[in-house]
């Protein structure tokens, strides 16, 4: 507040704040909006990602206030940057808690970010949900009760393409990834996983690029020297763009293929320079889910942006359905009658029925696995053919394990 | 390795240096004419890698031709960004000692960095090859991109280019006097400071080449600049302060030697160039191809 403010208009001052206060709260609860707070990585290499992430959830909020809203009340989005920090991320979750007083948060790209998010949550029993960070942890040991996750988790993904991979015939691996800690150790379990399906599987390569390196050319040979079938690759976003771009005339892709996350808006990036007949997985690819939900999503999410959804859109318009569909059904906003509802709860998600297992909160989205192939349908990006859904029954961890993993942290 | 694998790498190396070279030759040029390390430079890299970007979003029509003129037009607007930056700021500096320099470029690089960030935002961008260079050529049976071996050509034109300048012309032997003799120079009437910015210019001209050529080499990010400077400086260190011959000779010893140790060492090539640069400071602390200091 400003120094050395006058009598006359401090006392001006307080009486404009006492009518406000005596008529906002005359204004009653009934028009009250529920308020949603989506702690975002806006900028940054999550710049991509929120794009698609935002419209969607814009596209939901839209069509549910334009049909009367829920609970006859409307709903209002509060959106912040938590740039991929966590400490930021934690800021701005308490910031749209306590000053927008938000119902309900959103979390964002980051997985590190995630862990912030999620425990701020806790604290003031707000139920979040994540759509695109997808650490498992989040699910086990720093599980938390007002906390849903509907993007198939590192575990799901993880163990998928292993799963997946071990029923094809490629025996002689490279691979190639960022050299920090997330590099490795998804590497690292990524291995063990394919290993312990495929006991016959040979690591010829494993190729690490320095951080900040955007100039692959002095790797891409090494990377090839014992000719590899098949190489693997947890590079995502730009930097894999990069990679398959500057990999292309170097032969790469004539002699091996390269299996990564073809997420949609990598797909857009690349382009035409996506090469043909690479084995890729994703989290949810629009075209190659048929149920009628999708179909329509498509359809509004076309007109209104002119473009196809991005997994991530996907995904995030996904827990904005089960949030929904629970307050519905507890006709409250009340987070832990809803954590009550939410748990075991079927909801119409764009990827067809699925539900929310109970005990870890986990929506059981599977994995998509596929190979890339130029479609007539989309001019402007090769997409996935063949995808086959690796539901995640089969590769997410059972509850014993879950709850063996929690019990150890504590 | 079979001994055409062997080749391939190396081609593959060299082109990896030529490409070093052609930005930490600049480097090393204000060096031995300003007595200024500029950190800077990689930030002026960054920028012409940047404008090439923009440019071409404008021009590209994926012929030889457009790309030719981004080799054209970048290279002298970041010449004229840095008449501004050496008119206006390395001018104040020359006589100062040398933490004070280094404090002046340093805070220029956080602010470069940061206009670039405000102008083109956190996205990685990149320039798309010329069709004529997006394909590969057949070296024994393996595939090397055509863009590399067009380095390759660049690579050597440039040292050339400036061999032929700094020995073979008036402009040349000024500069090269400016660099052992200023005093003398202003002296016998030479403008020096106008060699000093003409030099700086050409410095710029040469960061602003590289950043063209990498733009579609690579994808441009906040993080090349910086990424760059280190290794130019490690190439300066090792060649000799001032000395483009010394710059030619570290950049492909450390484009090589990144490339090969690759494969052997893994991730433990990246402590190639600084091995070489400990190990010159220690045998030769004036560096390969220079003299030392008086």
């Amino acid at each position: 507040m400003k120094v050395g403010l006058s009598k006359t208009a401090l006392r001006l001052l307080l009486l404009i704040l006492t009518l406000g206060l005596i008529s906002g709260a005359s204004v009653s609860t009934a028009q009250e909006t529920i308020k949603i707070g989506f702690v975002a990585d806006i900028s940054g290499v999550g710049a991509t990602f929120y794009k698609g992430q935002k419209a969607a959830i814009d596209l939901f909020i839209e069509e549910l206030n334009s049909s009367g809203g829920i609970l006859g009340r409307k709903m209002e989005l509060f959106v912040r940057d938590a740039q991929l920090k966590p400490d930021i991320g934690a800021t701005m979750a308490r910031e749209l808690v306590l000053s927008e007083k938000c119902d309900f948060l959103i979390g964002g790209t980051s997985s590190a970010v995630a862990l912030a998010i999620t425990k701020v949550a806790h604290e003031f029993k707000k139920i979040v949900y994540f759509h695109t960070s997808n650490g498992e942890a989040l699910t086990t040991t720093d599980f938390q009760p007002y906390m849903f996750q509907v993007v198939p988790n590192t575990g799901i993904e993880g163990r998928g393409i292993a799963l997946a991979l071990s029923k094809k015939p490629y025996k002689n691996y490279a691979f190639i990834g960022p050299d920090y800690a997330y590099g490795h150790s998804q590497y690292e379990s990524f291995k063990t996983d394919l290993t312990k399906l495929k006991p016959d599987v040979q690591m010829l390569e494993a190729v690490w690029v320095k951080l900040g390196e955007t100039n692959y050319s002095p790797y891409i040979p090494t990377l090839m020297a014992k000719n590899p079938e098949i190489v693997y690759s947890n590079f995502w976003g730009g930097q894999l763009s990069s990679l398959i771009k500057q990999a292309k005339p170097y032969g790469l892709f004539k002699k091996a293929t390269l299996t990564s996350m073809y997420d949609l808006d990598l797909l857009r990036t690349t382009g035409a320079d996506m090469p043909e007949g690479m084995l890729g997985y994703t989290r949810c690819p629009f075209y190659a889910i048929d149920t009628p939900t999708m179909k329509e999503f498509v359809k509004k999410y076309l007109d209104k942006y002119k473009e196809y959804p991005s997994d991530w859109a996907c995904m995030a318009y996904d827990g904005m359905v089960v949030l929904v569909t629970a307050i519905k059904k507890a006709n409250t906003i009340d987070s832990d009658q809803l954590v009550k509802t939410i748990e075991g709860m079927h909801f119409p998600s764009l990827r067809g029925d699925r539900y929310i297992r109970a005990e870890d909160h986990m929506a059981n989205v599977g994995l998509y696995v596929g190979t890339t192939v130029k479609d007539p349908n989309y001019k402007d990006f090769l997409i996935m053919g063949q995808v086959e859904e690796i539901p995640a029954e089969k590769v997410w961890l059972s509850v014993e394990e879950i709850q063996k993993l929690r019990s150890k942290s504590k | 390795m079979t001994f055409e694998y062997f080749v391939f790498m190396l081609l593959n190396g060299l082109s990896q240096g030529m490409l070093l070279f052609i930005i930490a030759s600049g480097l090393s040029l204000v060096f031995g004419v300003l007595r200024v390390i500029n950190f800077a430079h990689g930030s002026l890299y960054m920028i012409g890698a940047y404008l090439a970007y923009s440019l071409s979003a404008t021009l590209t029509d994926g012929s030889m031709l457009s790309f030719l003129a981004l080799l054209v037009a970048v290279p002298p607007a970041v010449a004229i960004l840095g008449f501004v930056v050496e008119v206006t700021l390395f001018r104040r500096v020359y006589r100062e000692e040398h933490l004070l320099q280094l404090l002046l470029t340093y805070s220029l690089v956080l602010i470069l960095d940061d206009v670039v960030r405000v102008i083109w935002g956190g996205d990685p961008r990149n320039v798309a090859r010329p069709d004529l260079l997006a394909g590969s050529v057949d070296i024994m049976g393996l595939a090397l991109p055509t863009y590399n071996v067009f380095i390759l050509v660049i690579g050597p034109v440039i040292a050339l280019g400036l061999w032929l300048l700094l020995y073979k012309t008036r402009t040349g032997n000024i500069i090269r006097a400016a660099v052992s003799f200023p005093d003398t120079l202003g002296a016998l009437g030479v403008n020096v400071s106008r060699v000093m910015t003409a030099t700086f210019m050409l410095g710029c001209w040469l960061a602003g080449l590289g950043g063209v050529l990498v733009a579609a080499l690579a994808s441009v990010d906040l993080g090349i600049g910086m990424e760059k400077i280190i290794e130019s400086f490690a190439v300066v260190v090792i060649g000799g302060l001032g000395s483009v011959g010394g710059a030619l000779l570290g950049s492909l010893i450390i484009g090589v030697g990144i490339t090969f140790f690759q494969l052997p060492f893994g991730r433990w090539a990246l402590v190639f160039p600084y091995l070489v640069m400990a190990a010159v400071l220690i045998i030769r602390p004036w560096g390969l191809f220079g003299k030392p200091e008086r």
